[in-house]
């Protein structure tokens, strides 16, 4: 085992030096003397990290984020081959020479999807395995395993078995194995894409205590940036492959804005529409700037969001159904018309009560659920992990029972759960989908192209959209639509300009008649697409209203601009801008 | 849902052993099962293992294993009855069938495939209770000494049937959540999905062994070449080998002695001599190793 003990804490935890790297399967091999790159998933990626830094590496999807970390961990190319070229060192060890095992005395890998990475039956032999790898003595690994546990709030789960584990709680199980050794480097996947809003934070100040008072480096790959930025000392932007921007968190902003608008955060869009500078990486600093902005002016003094105490008169942005909508029709998200309300609902969920496991470990999901889902209507489905959501969607497409009460969908149901590549068997999306219905089906999702592809071959986003496409396939037709179309979870790994097409596609089925719920811990998606939003507190519904109302009564369930200005009805950024503006910008 | 065949973690022998000690154990049956032709040592066999599992506290996977085997059984006795022409006893005359050319139902043929079809239960039976009752885990730490330098076999030893399992349920609910226009999925086709899906997995369970240092020298092999460490060993190991080994002795010597007195072909010879019945009272006796004293 390498002597991590002997090596001085200046050597940088991660340099990485001009790397370029294809994997196998790629179309064209990696070929520095002519230039041809077009295959490379990383290309001349230099980066350092030093000591205790806290790295934030952004990009759109397949922008190279996952093979960078992979190339960190020795996973490329020990693991999935292919050619690279550069050099790339973990706490002073040649990554390329030494394998994944090696440095897995440096470095903790959490991977995107947890599910993947979880080897053992219980979560306390899953922690352990690490430091028994290794060898180190009961002891040791008892006192280990149990704070580690306590760190990530999962003692409670140390005695179960990980296929009783819902997504977020796997999440922290995984995460949990790659700290119990304290390696000098973490390298993390997405490692908020399951978790619930409460939960996410949670995590990353967890991260950023880790990071404090461990001294441990960590690179963090993420999509929602909002979460984390405040807590990074620096962002890695990659583009293509390469290195596009690496710098200050605000700088980043401000390359953002300019360079790629779909990695601007909700408060830094808000400030930027209202002409604010500078942009802020979080709420804390947002509100500061605003403060110190009014305080300059002489005009109100302390806290944004105080409009009692203020005095000062919000009207919410139009785009608030409580603005300017008739009673019983909803607004379109992207500015059209009102959607139809139509009759009868497309379900509904009467005292339903469902309970889940198996002998003593059997127990309440559902609580006496009430919910009515109205044709044309945008649900999301909000609430911490193991709260109900997929049981509740499950429930109404027949996949589960419950024991009491009833969930009706009269039209029928399509349900598109967590793991799209479950829907996928076949070895061509032509032949998952054959026939004129099949074919329409694809090109409401916008894949009529790929009907030659292997569905293997296809990016996440657009196995997520085949999947869809086979659930509603032969439903897609007018009065054959589902009457509703539930999704669980559907933008885990999703960039920005994916979860766009998302709330085209939902709105499409929407104005087709369905009524759509999706059940999601996004906050700033859940704001972007839904106009009601029902949020699900440990299998009870306790809170049931407007996306507007909802998403900006609270802390954790609140989008970043409705924490920034704390304003009823107020959650998006152009909603924000034109409240600053209707107040009188500072 | 969970699958029955997924391993459950219940205080008792069988699990309690190391993994070894199960293998010996339960593969003894199989062994049995495999050396002998006669129905009388099979159903033994079958009983034995399907002791051994509610004994276990695995009636689930062994309910689930009987309801498969049997209907692979049955499977077997149909294709030998029409593809095997030999045998004396023709039951049934099917005349000229396409592909199969003249087809003569013979009541060897049919037992010749019950023989076979039994063999298959059994094996599925006993790795239902293999899979049902023996830590993966565990499994997964004893063959670090060999397979340390290759995650993937030890992944695939350990957690192919474990995965394969977690999914059924999945893809089964995603099968039943295609549109009407989707292809429908066939059996085959969910099996093989099933199949690829958990081979995918398992490489990706091997990524993670590989990143939790699994491929690092053990150190128990740097202490000394110690393969198996004492902390797997347990108080039912010796119980298990101990029956393994006289199953399996038993066996040999019956075989020697003229115990599996069964011939199918030209005509049904099942000769039951005391030396059969005997093996076969001590194959059924085996299947309660797994019982606690105190039950």
């Amino acid at each position: 085992m390498p002597d991590l003990a002997s090596r001085p804490r200046t050597v940088p935890a991660l340099e990485i030096e001009r790397l370029s790297y294809a994997y196998p399967t790629a179309s064209a091999p990696l070929t520095t003397d002519t230039g041809a790159k077009g295959a490379l998933a990383l290309r001349d990626v230099s980066l350092t990290l030093a000591p205790g830094e806290f790295a934030l590496l952004a990009g759109r999807s397949a922008s190279g984020k996952t093979t960078l970390l992979r190339a960190a961990c020795g996973l490329v190319p020990h693991f999935h081959g292919g050619e690279i070229e550069g050099r790339i060192e973990v706490a002073g060890m040649d990554a390329i020479a030494s394998g994944p095992g090696e440095l897995a005395a440096a470095v903790g890998y959490v991977a995107q999807d947890p599910e993947t990475q979880i080897v053992s039956t219980t979560v306390a032999a899953e922690i352990a395995l690490p430091l028994e790898m290794r060898g180190d003595p009961p002891a040791v690994r008892a006192r280990a395993v149990e704070e580690v546990a306590l760190a990530l709030a999962v003692p409670h789960l140390l005695d179960r078995t990980v296929d009783t584990l819902s997504g977020g709680e796997l999440q922290r199980v995984a995460l949990a194995a790659a700290l119990v050794t304290r390696p000098r480097l973490v390298l993390l996947d997405e490692p908020t894409s399951q978790l619930d809003p409460v939960a996410g934070d949670e995590l990353i100040w967890l991260l950023r205590r880790l990071n404090e008072e461990w001294g441990v480096s960590i690179l963090l790959a993420e999509h929602r940036l909002e979460r984390c930025l405040a807590a990074a000392d620096r962002v890695v932007a990659m583009t293509a492959g390469a290195v596009s921007f690496d710098g200050a968190p605000t700088d980043f902003l401000a390359w953002a804005q300019t360079s790629d608008a779909a990695l601007e955060t909700p408060a830094a869009r808000l400030f930027s529409l209202s002409g604010i500078d500078p942009l802020p990486t979080g709420v804390r600093q947002a509100r500061n700037i605003l403060s110190s902005a009014e305080t300059q002016l002489g005009r109100v003094s302390g806290q944004w969001g105080s409009p009692q105490r203020s005095g000062v008169r919000f009207s919410p942005h139009s785009r608030s159904r409580t603005a300017a909508t008739p009673a019983g029709e909803k607004p379109s998200k992207q500015g059209g018309p009102p959607l139809p309300r139509q009759d009868p609902p497309a379900a509904t969920t009467r005292a339903l009560w469902v309970e889940l496991g198996e002998g003593e470990s059997r127990r309440d999901v559902l609580r006496g659920i009430d919910l009515t889902v109205s044709r044309g209507e945008r649900i999301a489905l909000m609430g911490r992990n193991g709260a109900g959501k997929s049981t509740l969607l499950r429930t109404f497409a027949g996949l589960v029972k419950p024991v009491r009460g009833k969930a009706e969908a009269p039209a029928g149901v399509a349900l598109l759960s967590q793991n799209p590549s479950d829907y996928l068997v076949r070895e061509r999306v032509g032949d998952e989908l054959p026939g004129g219905a099949g074919r329409a089906a694809l090109r409401t999702v916008g894949l009529e192209h790929a009907m030659e592809s292997d569905p293997r071959d296809l990016s996440g986003g657009e196995r997520q959209r085949l999947a869809l496409a086979i659930a509603l396939a032969g439903r897609m037709e007018g009065a054959e639509l589902p009457g509703l179309v539930a999704l669980d979870e559907p933008t885990r790994g999703m960039d920005r300009a994916r979860k766009h097409e998302l709330e085209d596609l939902i709105e499409g089925l929407a104005r087709g008649g369905a009524g759509v719920v999706v059940a999601t811990h996004d906050v700033e998606f859940a704001a972007a697409f839904a106009e009601r939003v029902v949020l699900l507190g440990d299998g009870v519904a306790i809170a049931d209203g407007s996306a507007e109302e909802v998403l900006s009564g609270g802390w954790y369930f609140a989008t970043e601009v409705a924490r920034i200005l704390d304003l009823p009805g107020v959650i998006t950024s152009e909603q924000g801008a034109a409240a600053l503006a209707t107040r009188g910008r500072p | 849902m969970r699958s029955p065949f997924a391993y459950t973690p219940r205080p008792g022998p069988l699990q309690a052993a190391s993994p070894g000690a199960a293998v010996a154990y339960l593969g003894a049956l199989v062994a049995v099962a495999f050396l002998y032709s006669s129905p009388l040592v099979l159903a033994a066999a079958g009983t034995s293992a399907v002791f051994a599992g509610c004994s276990a506290g695995a009636g689930g996977a062994v309910r689930v294993a009987l309801r498969m085997g049997l209907t692979l059984a049955l499977l077997i006795v149909v294709v030998n009855a029409l593809v095997v022409g030999r045998g004396e006893t023709v039951l049934l005359r099917l005349g000229e069938l396409p592909l199969l050319g003249r087809v003569d139902v013979t009541a060897e043929a049919l037992a010749a495939g019950a023989v076979i079809g039994l063999r298959a239960a059994v094996a599925m039976v006993a790795f239902a209770v293999y899979s049902a009752c023996v830590d993966p885990d565990r499994v997964l730490r004893a063959l670090r000494p060999f397979a340390g330098r290759s995650a993937l076999t030890a992944a695939l030893i350990s957690r192919l049937v474990p995965v394969a399992a977690a999914d059924a349920a999945r893809l089964r609910d995603a099968a039943r959540l295609r549109g009407p226009a989707a292809a429908p999925l066939g059996r085959a086709a969910l099996a093989r999905r099933l199949l690829t899906g958990s081979l995918d997995r398992a490489v990706d369970v091997a990524a993670t062994l590989e990143l939790r240092g699994y491929s690092l020298t053990s150190p128990d092999a740097a202490r000394g070449g110690v393969l198996v460490s004492r902390r797997f060993k347990s108080r039912y190991d010796r119980r298990f080998y101990l029956v393994g080994v006289i199953v399996l002795v038993a066996a040999i010597v019956g075989k020697l002695v003229g115990a599996d007195g069964f011939h199918a072909y030209p005509t049904i010879e099942l000769g039951v001599e005391p030396a059969t019945i005997a093996l076969s009272v001590l194959v059924v006796l085996a299947g309660l190793a797994p019982r606690r004293r105190n039950a």
